[in-house]
């Protein structure tokens, strides 16, 4: 009796939230292998597309890890990390980004097991991160080095890295074709780490087959102003000219006014005006450019000026777009330095005219203009792009590749198993544990493809184990397993080793969290949704009012 | 005392020229854009409400709302709520109890369904016998088409895949400009079928797959059977007659041979026949209600929707050296804020006389270059149309900067920004230039005629209503896409199915080449391409399996790959003899963008929408 005489000690502002505990940690590993089956599906070749809707009605479709989580629109906090790994995988190497999140969902789906039976997170945590090491010992050390090759050849590895990558994509069908045709983009652009160097426009309509790389730059034609038709459309190395200040006839202070007495002068103001454009203009073509940039308009006036001059001008042109043709044609923006290059052009493209200027003397940039079905299927298909340009630049830099096909998994899994057997203690059952893990990459490549996983993966461990099948993959043709080292399914190493490293470190830091709290007052600011989260979450159930109440009531 | 003349106007009179250089196929896509143009007729003729709802008249299912029929109501799950050991649920996405998430072949089934649905509409559409849409906007307008592309932009889809087919369509419209419901019908007939393989449990993108290939082997196909044709610009029947298959299919097809005619000759007037290069901008369609389908014309010259500014301006010029200007009558105003300050009378009147002598010094600087003809981009007030007049100086004003260009480009002129730069150069040449009224109506229109350079020429469609114009203006955007893309590439097929029917004969029999799981999906490909030569014998009548079977084995037995679907019952199969044609770049793209679209279709397996909206 007396006990519950006790008064209540109240530590922390009503409402909050606190969680804490075995249950705690076994709720947030839930919450994040929820999050991993999302994106599941999406992995590996056969892997589909999702579709996302999201309440302003525009439509995603997509098939890219990072992309699917970033519009999942996450809240919470503990697969919120999970988001953010596959954001990092995204920045660090550009691609694997469903891996990394499946293969974090993997190690916390292994060690739940060991945390309901009581097993300190700490130790875990320990084993996961020696194994993680080893792992990546492993990794660099079976890597296959393509530096010292002829460029020609370096060409053709680098093409398979991409096209594997491609393979998992909507233009997977093209593979080859953007493979190549991304490889060329990078060598071109070579050392500079400028990724704005290489543009990619899109253009609904046509075909993929229809996209092409321009060699330099090109964009679409800008807003123009009657006169612009009679400019010519083509030159062979013609001056380029590129400005950053309006051409158009205007006042040239805000808020300010003149004040006349005498009426008879009021013609000089007008021709004074007009001499400041007019001057502007001459020595715009006193420069020699025949062709004229600028990122502010040029209006009408300035348009039919140089259409009488024979000299091509874009207003309003966006400013990476200018940032690129300086670069390309080794012009400067707003100086007396003039670029050139060997051909521009207008053309069409689809149902959009687009100004190209192609043989570029520094030839640092390279555009590829893509062409497809429908918006979505675009957008789609330049995130694809946009993986296979990082996955080429990593590679040139950090020449070492891996197979692919869940070979490279299999092969790591089956050296930690061989590691653990070593070691004496609960860290044998462990890295067993991460060993096991890391069979989800080819288990989901089965899984998708719809094969029969569990006889998938006996063969490859059986393969694996006996020491020569150590490029052994998964064949996502027949069902069956293959050599992936000699059938090109090749991964810069980079992108295996970043993924182990941030799935492991992400898996360590969710095990090792055992409290959540939760202040109510941040909460009223992100809205009730928030608060719907908390009436779910760990023992604070206390707190179980508005929208968590409704969303346990309607299951 | 400040006295401000005409000299302190607002710097809104201003208007900046806005014009879009591109051709729509309706005049009803017209973008909204900030900047007002200033033709009170363009008001009229576009409201500012562009979208329509499908009229119940048109007889398909309503894609509004939540999509693909009742099937899909079925499916939905609210976004599972994931529960822990302890039966706790949790929560990890915003707001989770109100998204909905459908999965697997459940998805797949409600995507395939919502583009059948859109395919379904457009089917009756197709073909020389296809019937019209009706579809009128929610402030009234109506528009009547069997245009695919224009009745899917018009249709206000909501559904997301549904959205998918509309840009298939839209996206045939622009690289091609015809053939945009053949290609969604031909989408439709692939979703159709992939239902079938989906249900006996191929993996979807399996199924893509197969279809990649037998597109492949479809489009080598078109190219084995596709005929060069040669034309000059002397000899344009060939040309002619493939724009007349276009057109037969469109209610203007009483008037086909003509109308083609008419395209043919606009593209090659603007055609550079050495870069393969057709500016469809270089043409203007103008049309005008009233008169017959009949009175349509072809004008090497450029009509605009003016009259000369003063009632007693003479009509009718020739030999007109023309002015074109972007500068208005008025006395010149800095952009700078200004005022001019005026004490005495003296100060005023010399102020009255210098703005008169500005009005004066414009009129002679324009004399003076020799123009005989005035044309303005802005208006001028009454004091310079009086001195105009008085002149003898004829003068238009308000003609929109698009005009004002091709006019430059027809005539071979300059446009000028200031009276200054006025030199005898600048001016533009036309052999005649006369006004035109109509009817009874006190409409009036300005031909500029027998131009320096012909290189810009003017459609001038009549027609008995506006929503007959509209088509008609969309019929003429078909077959001159179809005159260009005949330019570009001189390879033809033949049409009324014949294309399809072979290829699908084709395709099935490569599918028996290949090993594994795809060679159901290349079957079922050919099967999908009959889809269309069946629309268009049920639409012409026709029973549609008997036709299609009988074609089939006639283009089998007698290894004729050129026996289509006799719609217009002329009594014979064979489409060489019929005339009619297609262009085969035409045809490869529908087989590809259709295939692409099916592809991304299939391998969505998870929608994720917010629910309730």
């Amino acid at each position: 009796m007396a006990a519950m005489l006790q008064p209540q000690i109240i530590l922390l502002k009503e409402g909050t939230d606190t969680s804490q505990g075995k249950a705690q940690v076994v709720s947030n590993i839930n919450a994040c292998m929820a999050v991993a089956d999302v994106v599941r599906t999406t992995l590996g070749p056969r892997g589909m597309d999702k579709l996302i809707h999201d309440d302003k009605g525009s439509t995603t479709i997509s098939n890219d890890g990072a992309t699917i989580m970033k519009l999942l629109d996450i809240v919470h906090p503990a697969a919120k990390i999970l988001v953010d790994i596959a954001k990092s995988q995204d920045a660090e190497v550009g691609d694997g980004t469903t891996t990394v999140v499946l293969l974090a969902g993997a190690f916390l789906k292994e060690a739940k097991p060991f945390i309901e039976d009581g097993v300190h997170p700490q130790n875990l945590i320990r084993s996961y991160r020696t194994a993680c090491h080893l792992a990546i010992n492993k990794i660099k050390e079976l890597a296959v080095s393509i530096e010292g090759k002829s460029m020609e050849e370096k060409k053709k590895l680098l093409a398979k890295c991409a096209s594997t990558t491609l393979s998992s994509k909507l233009i997977g069908g093209e593979k080859e074709f953007f493979a190549s045709m991304v490889v060329d983009a990078v060598i071109a652009v070579s050392n500079d780490d400028r990724l704005s160097l290489i543009g990619i426009k899109k253009v609904p309509g046509g075909n993929m087959r229809d996209s092409f790389l321009v060699n330099g730059v090109a964009f679409k034609k800008t807003f123009s102003y009657a006169g612009f038709e009679q400019q010519p459309k083509k030159f062979q190395n013609p001056k380029i000219l590129l400005l950053n200040i309006e051409l158009e006839l205007k006042s040239e202070k805000e808020n300010a006014e003149v004040r006349l007495s005498d009426p008879a002068q009021y013609q000089s103001i007008v021709d004074a005006e007009w001499n400041i454009i007019y001057d502007k203009l001459d020595k715009c073509v006193q420069s020699g450019a025949k062709i004229v940039l600028s990122r502010l308009a040029i209006g009408d006036l300035g348009t039919q000026y140089f259409a009488d001059r024979d000299i091509f001008c874009a207003g309003r042109v966006a400013e990476e777009d200018l940032q690129r043709v300086a670069a390309a044609t080794g012009g400067a923006v707003q100086t007396s330095v003039l670029g050139s290059c060997e051909l521009f052009e207008e053309k069409q493209v689809g149902n959009e005219r687009f100004n190209i200027f192609s043989g570029c003397p520094s030839g640092h940039t390279a555009t590829i203009v893509l062409r497809g079905g429908a918006d979505q299927f675009i957008e789609e298909a330049e995130r694809s792009l946009h993986d296979a340009i990082m996955i080429v630049r990593r590679a040139v830099k950090n020449s070492t590749v891996v197979p692919g096909g869940g070979a490279i998994d299999m092969e790591i899994s089956r050296y930690l198993r061989q590691h653990a057997r070593t070691i004496a203690g609960k860290s044998q059952l462990f890295i067993n544990a991460y060993a096991k893990a890391l069979e989800i990459i080819p288990r989901q490549l089965c899984d998708n493809a719809g094969f029969d996983a569990t006889d998938v993966l006996n063969k490859l461990r059986q393969k694996h184990a006996t020491g020569e099948g150590l490029n052994y993959g998964v064949d996502i043709n027949t069902g069956g397993i293959a050599d992936s080292f000699a059938n090109f399914v090749w991964e810069p190493s980079v992108v295996k080793i970043n993924a182990i490293n941030a799935a492991t470190e992400a898996a360590c830091l969710i095990l090792s969290v055992d409290e959540t709290v939760k202040n109510p007052k941040s909460e009223s600011a992100q809205g009730e949704a928030a608060a719907s989260a908390m009436g779910g979450r760990g023992r604070g159930g206390a707190a179980f009012h508005g929208r968590g109440g409704r969303g346990m009531r309607r299951r | 005392m400040n006295l401000n003349l005409r000299t302190d106007f607002t710097i809104s009179t201003r208007h900046k020229y806005n014009g879009f250089h591109c051709a729509l196929p309706s005049l009803l896509k017209l973008p909204i854009s900030p900047l007002p143009r200033f033709s009170p007729a363009h008001f009229f003729q576009n409201p500012p409400v562009l979208s329509l709802s499908l009229s119940a008249a048109s007889g398909g299912c309503g894609i509004r709302g939540g999509g693909g029929g009742c099937d899909l109501q079925k499916g939905e799950v609210a976004m599972a709520l994931a529960f822990d050991e302890y039966g706790r649920p949790f929560i990890i996405l915003r707001e989770q109890e109100h998204k909905t998430r459908l999965r697997g072949l459940e998805a797949q089934k409600a995507n395939i369904a919502a583009g059948k649905a859109v395919a379904r509409i457009l089917r009756t559409s197709l073909g020389p016998k296809g019937m019209d849409k009706m579809l009128q906007s929610p402030d009234g307008d109506v528009i009547i088409t069997n245009d695919g592309a224009t009745i899917l932009e018009q249709m206000d889809v909501d559904n997301q895949i549904a959205k998918l087919m509309v840009e298939l369509s839209r996206s045939q419209d622009y690289e091609i400009g015809d053939g945009t419901t053949g290609v969604v019908v031909l989408a439709g007939a692939l979703l159709e079928q992939s239902e079938k393989l989906l249900e006996r449990g191929i993996h979807p993108i399996r199924i893509a797959e197969g279809y990649e290939m037998a597109s492949r082997i479809a489009w080598d196909h078109l190219e084995q059977i596709s005929q060069k044709f040669e034309f000059s610009v002397t000899n344009i029947e060939p040309l002619v007659q493939t724009c007349s298959t276009t057109l037969s299919s469109k209610i203007v097809s009483r008037r086909k041979r003509d109308l083609a005619a008419i395209a043919v000759e606009a593209v090659l007037a603007v055609a550079d026949l050495e870069r393969r290069d057709v500016n469809l901008d270089l043409i203007k369609v103008e049309g005008k209600v009233g008169g017959k389908l009949e009175d349509t014309e072809l004008v090497h010259g450029i009509i605009v929707d003016k009259d000369m500014s003063h009632p007693q301006m003479p009509k009718r010029i020739e030999d007109a050296k023309i002015a074109i200007l972007t500068c208005p009558f008025e006395p010149p105003k800095p952009k700078t804020k200004h005022k001019v300050d005026i004490d005495t009378v003296e100060k005023f009147q010399t102020l009255r006389q210098q703005e008169q002598k500005y009005f004066d010094d414009m009129v002679q600087k324009c004399k003076d270059v020799g123009a005989t003809l005035v044309i303005c981009q802005w208006g001028f007030d009454d004091e310079a149309n009086h001195l105009l007049m008085h002149r003898n100086l004829p003068a238009v004003r308000w003609v929109g900067g698009v005009e004002l260009e091709l006019i430059a480009i027809a005539t071979g002129g300059r446009i000028v920004p200031r009276f200054q730069e006025l030199t005898p150069e600048k001016l533009g040449r036309a052999g005649i230039v006369r006004e035109k009224s109509f009817g009874t109506t006190k409409d009036r229109m300005l031909y500029i005629e027998q131009c320096a350079n012909s290189r810009a020429v003017t459609i001038f469609i009549r027609g008995g209503n506006k929503m007959m114009i509209e088509e008609t203006k969309r019929s003429i955007h078909d077959a001159l896409c179809v005159a260009r893309n005949l330019i570009r590439n001189n390879s033809i097929v033949y049409g009324g199915g014949s294309a399809e029917i072979s290829c699908s004969v084709a395709v099935e029999a490569a599918a028996d080449r290949h090993p594994g799981v795809e060679q159901y999906a290349i079957r079922a490909f050919a099967e999908a391409l009959d889809a269309i030569p069946m629309a268009l014998a049920e639409n012409s009548g026709l029973q549609p399996i008997d036709t299609l079977t009988a074609v089939k084995s006639q283009q089998v037995k007698e290894n004729n790959p050129y026996c289509g679907i006799d719609c217009n019952d002329v009594g014979t199969n064979d489409m060489r003899e019929q005339d009619v044609f297609e262009t085969l770049i035409g045809k490869q793209q529908q087989i590809l963008l259709a295939t692409q679209v099916v592809k991304m279709i299939l391998k969505i397996d998870d929608v994720i929408t917010p629910s309730d909206y």
